[in-house]
C-alpha cells in the first residue's frame, strides 16, 4: 500500500514537471548554449594557432636561408610523427579515452623573414612589433672571430611569444652544428643523418590505457554528478518548500505516512533530472558516434565495459538519491528559497571535499585512505566508483559501500520526515538544533 | 459505538497548554461542532483525532479502536488552512487526492466530475487551480475531502472565507451527507452556524472543555430569559423592573430578565407595559443564544474574567508566534 502511494506522488511530480514550458526550455538551451561555448572556444583557440612571423637579422643570408630550411624540416617531421601515431595506437577491443592531439591542434608555422641590418633596422622592428605585424625578431651580431660563435638575441612581441626562442634555438643549434661537419669535411648528407632528431613514439600498454579511460570516466561521472545536483538537488527542497507555503501538506499527511511522501519526492522529482539528462547523454552520444563513425568509416569502439557502465548507473542513482535526501532534509528545516540558498552549501561541500581529494586519490586507489573514505556514504558514489574502476576492491567492500549508502539514503529520508511532519506544524522561525532534536523525538 | 472518543487527552508545545484533559464523544450519523474562539485548542484537537500529532497523555480512538493509521482511509479531512497544487489542472488534482485514498483513477474521475455538478463548480473541471477564485477553491478542496465517501468528516472551519450563498451550499451538503449516516464534525468560532446545524457541541476555551452536550440539552438548561422587542415611540417601558440588563439598538431592545420562578409572566407584564406607550413590531422570547451561554461558561471557569464585559472578540487571543497551538 505504501509502495502504491510513493508511486502515486513520485508520478505527479514527475508527470507535473515534465509538461512544465521550463523543462522543455532547459532541455533545449543547456545543450545549445553549452555548444555555444564549445565552438566558441575551439574557434577561438584555432584563431590564436596562426602562424608566427619573426624577422631574423643577419648579415649572413647563408645562416638565415640554413635557419629557414631547418624550421619547416623540423615542422614536416613532426607532422609526420603525429599522422604516424593516429594507425599506431588502437589495440583490438579498446580505444585510448584521448583522441590523438594533433588534428585539433594545429601547429603554428614559423614563418621567417630575411633582413640585412641597416642603421634603423632595430627602431623599424621594434615598431612592427608595437603594430601586432610581427612576433618577435633575432638579431644575429656576427662573432668578432671565425672560431667564436655568433651572438643572438631574441626579442618577442609580449612574454606570450617567449616559448618561440626554444624551437628557434634549437633549430640554430642545428644549424650551426651542420655548419662545423661541413667545415670539418662531412657532406651534407651524412651531416643530415647524425643531426636526425630523435622520434619518441608513446606506445600504450593495454592496461595503462584502460586506467586513462577509467580516470576520465570518473571525472565524467563527477562531472555529471556535479552538475546534475546543482541542478535538481535543490529542486526537491524547493518543491517541499511550495508544498508547505502552499499548505496542501496538512491534506496529504492526514492520507500519507510522511516517509511515502519524501521517498515519493525524492523519487519523482529525482527522475525529472534522470530524465533530462538522459535526454542530453543520448543526443551527445548519438551526435559523438555519428562524428566519429564519419571519421573512421564506422568502426567505433565504446571505451567502457559493461561492467563500468553498470557500476556507473548504480553508483550515480544511489548518490543522487543521497543528496537528493539531504536536499529534502534542507527543504524540510527551511521556510524559504532565501532560506534554503544559505544552505546549499551543506549540498555541495561533500562534493567539493571529494574532489579535492581526487588527485591523490586516484593514484593511489587502494590504499587505505581511499579504502575508508570510499565507504563513507557521501563519498561512497564517487570514490568507490573510482575504486571499482581503477583499483581492486574486494568484493565485501562494494557490496558494504552499497548497504551503508542505501541504508544511509532511507535514513536521512526517516529523519527527514520526522523534521517535516513536525516542522511544517510550527511557523515562523527557523529550529535550531536542539529544537530539531527534539523534533525527532515527536511521533 | 461512538466514531470519534477523546478521552483526558492533554497538548502541549512548548510551554503553552494547547489541550488539556479533553474528553468528548461523537456518536454515529450526527454532526458535532467544535466551538471556541480563535487559538482556543480546535485545531489542535483536530490534528490529534487525524494522528498529524500525538497526545502528551490521554488517548484518542477511531471507529471504537485505538488509533491507527489505517483507520484514516474512513476519515475526511478539511484542513483549516487551504492548500492545493496551484499549478495542477482541478480534474488531475482531484484524481490524484482521490487515489491517494484508495480510489481507483476511473472511480474517482467519475466521482470528482458528479460533485463538482453538485457544487455548481462544473465550468471549473478543466482549468488550473490558480485560475478559480478563493470560494471555488475551497470547494474543490472540501470536495476533495469526501471524495473517497469517508464515513467521518472532520472539517476545520469549512465556512470561513465563503460568501453567504456558498456558506448555504456547504452547508446544506454536510447535512445531507449527514442525513445518508456520516458523521460530521467541524469546527468554528461562528456559534450562529452552530445553533442551525449540531446536533452535539463542545465548548472549548483556552484548550479546556467548557461545555458539552447534545443541542436540546445544553439549550434547554438555560431558561427563556431573553426578550428581544422592535418598537416604534415611547421606550419608557425599558425601566420596567423586571429587566435585569439591555443592550439598546434604534427602535430595537434586546433584553435580559431578571431571575424569577415566573419569568414567563414577567415576560407578558413587559409586552403588556411596551403596549402602552409604543407601537410593537417584534416581541420574541427565547433562550440565550449559544454566544451567550458561552461568554457566561467562560466567566464562570475563569474568574479573572468576571467584572468586565466579554464579548467574542475580546476572546479571541493573538495567535503564538512561533507555533499554531489551536
Amino acid at each position: 500500500m505504501i509502495v502504491s502511494r510513493v508511486w502515486l506522488i513520485a508520478r505527479r511530480e514527475y508527470v507535473e514537471r515534465i509538461r512544465t514550458r521550463g523543462f522543455l526550455i532547459t532541455t533545449i538551451m543547456i545543450p545549445v548554449i553549452m555548444a555555444g561555448f564549445t565552438f566558441g572556444s575551439v574557434f577561438l583557440g584555432s584563431r590564436v594557432n596562426t602562424d608566427q612571423h619573426i624577422a631574423v637579422v643577419s648579415t649572413d643570408t647563408q645562416l638565415i636561408l640554413d635557419l629557414q630550411t631547418e624550421l619547416n624540416r623540423r615542422q614536416n617531421q613532426q607532422r609526420q610523427q603525429d599522422a604516424a601515431e593516429v594507425p599506431s595506437t588502437p589495440q583490438p577491443g579498446t580505444q585510448p579515452g584521448t583522441p590523438p592531439a594533433s588534428p585539433l591542434q594545429p601547429h603554428s608555422n614559423l614563418l621567417v623573414e630575411a633582413i640585412a641590418p641597416g642603421p634603423d633596422t632595430r627602431a623599424d622592428l621594434d615598431r612592427q612589433l608595437d603594430a601586432n605585424e610581427l612576433d618577435g625578431y633575432l638579431w644575429i651580431t656576427p662573432a668578432p672571430t671565425p672560431d667564436a660563435r655568433p651572438t643572438f638575441e631574441f626579442t618577442p612581441r609580449s612574454s606570450r611569444e617567449a616559448s618561440i626562442r626554444n624551437p628557434l634555438a634549437a633549430a640554430l643549434g642545428a644549424v650551426l652544428m651542420r655548419e662545423q661537419l661541413n667545415h670539418r669535411g662531412i657532406v651534407a648528407a651524412e651531416a643530415d643523418s647524425v643531426l636526425l632528431p630523435v622520434q619518441i613514439v608513446t606506445a600504450h600498454r593495454p592496461h595503462h590505457q584502460d586506467r586513462e579511460s577509467a580516470q576520465i570516466s570518473v571525472l565524467v561521472l563527477f562531472f555529471i554528478m556535479y552538475l546534475v545536483i546543482m541542478l535538481y538537488g535543490m529542486n526537491v527542497a524547493r518543491s517541499i518548500i511550495e508544498e508547505k507555503t502552499s499548505r496542501i501538506f496538512e491534506v496529504l499527511l492526514a492520507t500519507v505516512r510522511p516517509e511515502a511522501l519524501m521517498a515519493g519526492k525524492i523519487l519523482g522529482v529525482g527522475a525529472v533530472g534522470l530524465t533530462q539528462v538522459g535526454i542530453w547523454l543520448g543526443a551527445l552520444l548519438t551526435v559523438a558516434l555519428s562524428a566519429a563513425a564519419l571519421h573512421t568509416g564506422g568502426s567505433v569502439h565504446l571505451a567502457l565495459t559493461l561492467g563500468q557502465v553498470v557500476f556507473f548507473l548504480v553508483y550515480f542513482v544511489l548518490g543522487y538519491l543521497f543528496y537528493s535526501a539531504i536536499a529534502a532534509a534542507l527543504g524540510a528545516m527551511t521556510n524559504s528559497e532565501q532560506e534554503l540558498q544559505q544552505l546549499n552549501m551543506f549540498l555541495m561541500l561533500p562534493l567539493l571535499v571529494c574532489f579535492s581529494m581526487l588527485g591523490t586519490l586516484l593514484n593511489a586507489p587502494d590504499g587505505s585512505l581511499a579504502r575508508i573514505l570510499a565507504l563513507i556514504p557521501p563519498f561512497t558514489p564517487l570514490l568507490m566508483y573510482m575504486r571499482i574502476s581503477l583499483g581492486h576492491p574486494a568484493a565485501w567492500e562494494v557490496a558494504l559501500s552499497l548497504a551503508l549508502l542505501s541504508a544511509s539514503i532511507l535514513a536521512i529520508i526517516w529523519v527527514t520526515s520526522r523534521i517535516y511532519r513536525v516542522g511544517v506544524l510550527m511557523y515562523g522561525k527557523r529550529p535550531n538544533l536542539p529544537e530539531l532534536l527534539r523534533w525527532l523525538r515527536y511521533s | 459505538m461512538p466514531i470519534v472518543r477523546l478521552s483526558h487527552v492533554r497538548k502541549v508545545y512548548d510551554t503553552k497548554v494547547a489541550v488539556e484533559d479533553l474528553s468528548f464523544t461523537i456518536e454515529p450519523g450526527t454532526m458535532f461542532g467544535l466551538l471556541g474562539p480563535n487559538g482556543s485548542g480546535k485545531t489542535s484537537s483536530i490534528r490529534m483525532m487525524i494522528g498529524m500529532t500525538m497526545p502528551d497523555s490521554g488517548a484518542v480512538s477511531l471507529f471504537d479502536q485505538p488509533f491507527t493509521r489505517t483507520a484514516l482511509w474512513r476519515v475526511g479531512y478539511l484542513p483549516e488552512e487551504r492548500g492545493l497544487y496551484k499549478k495542477m489542472n482541478v480534474l488531475d488534482q482531484l484524481i490524484f487526492l482521490g487515489r491517494l485514498r484508495g480510489l481507483s483513477a476511473a472511480e474517482a474521475d467519475k466521482r470528482s466530475r458528479l460533485w463538482c455538478e453538485r457544487l455548481q463548480i462544473a465550468e471549473a473541471i478543466p482549468k488550473k487551480t490558480e485560475d478559480l477564485s478563493k470560494g471555488m477553491q475551497q470547494k474543490i478542496q472540501f470536495i476533495a475531502s469526501i471524495l473517497h465517501n469517508p464515513e467521518l468528516i472532520i472539517m476545520d472551519e469549512p465556512f470561513s472565507g465563503l460568501d453567504p450563498v456558498n456558506a448555504a451550499l456547504l452547508m446544506d451538503t454536510l447535512v445531507e451527507l449527514r442525513n445518508e449516516g456520516r458523521s460530521i464534525l467541524f469546527s468554528t468560532h461562528r456559534m450562529d452556524q452552530v445553533e442551525k446545524l449540531c446536533d452535539h457541541i463542545a465548548l472549548i476555551h483556552r484548550g479546556n472543555l467548557v461545555l458539552s452536550g447534545s443541542m436540546q440539552q445544553v439549550k434547554s438548561s438555560y431558561p427563556r430569559n431573553r426578550v428581544t422587542i422592535q418598537y416604534h415611540g415611547d421606550n419608557a417601558f425599558l425601566n420596567h423592573p423586571a429587566i435585569q440588563s439591555l443592550k439598546r439598538y434604534p427602535g430595537r431592545a434586546e433584553i435580559v430578565l431578571r431571575p424569577s420562578p415566573t419569568l414567563q409572566d414577567d415576560a407578558q407584564a413587559l409586552l403588556a407595559c411596551a403596549i402602552q406607550r409604543a407601537s410593537i413590531t417584534r416581541f420574541e422570547v427565547t433562550e440565550p443564544t449559544l454566544e451567550d451561554i458561552f461568554i457566561e461558561k467562560v466567566r464562570e471557569t475563569s474568574p479573572a474574567d468576571i467584572g468586565r464585559p466579554l464579548t467574542m472578540a475580546q476572546l479571541d487571543e493573538p495567535k503564538g508566534a512561533g507555533h499554531d497551538s489551536e
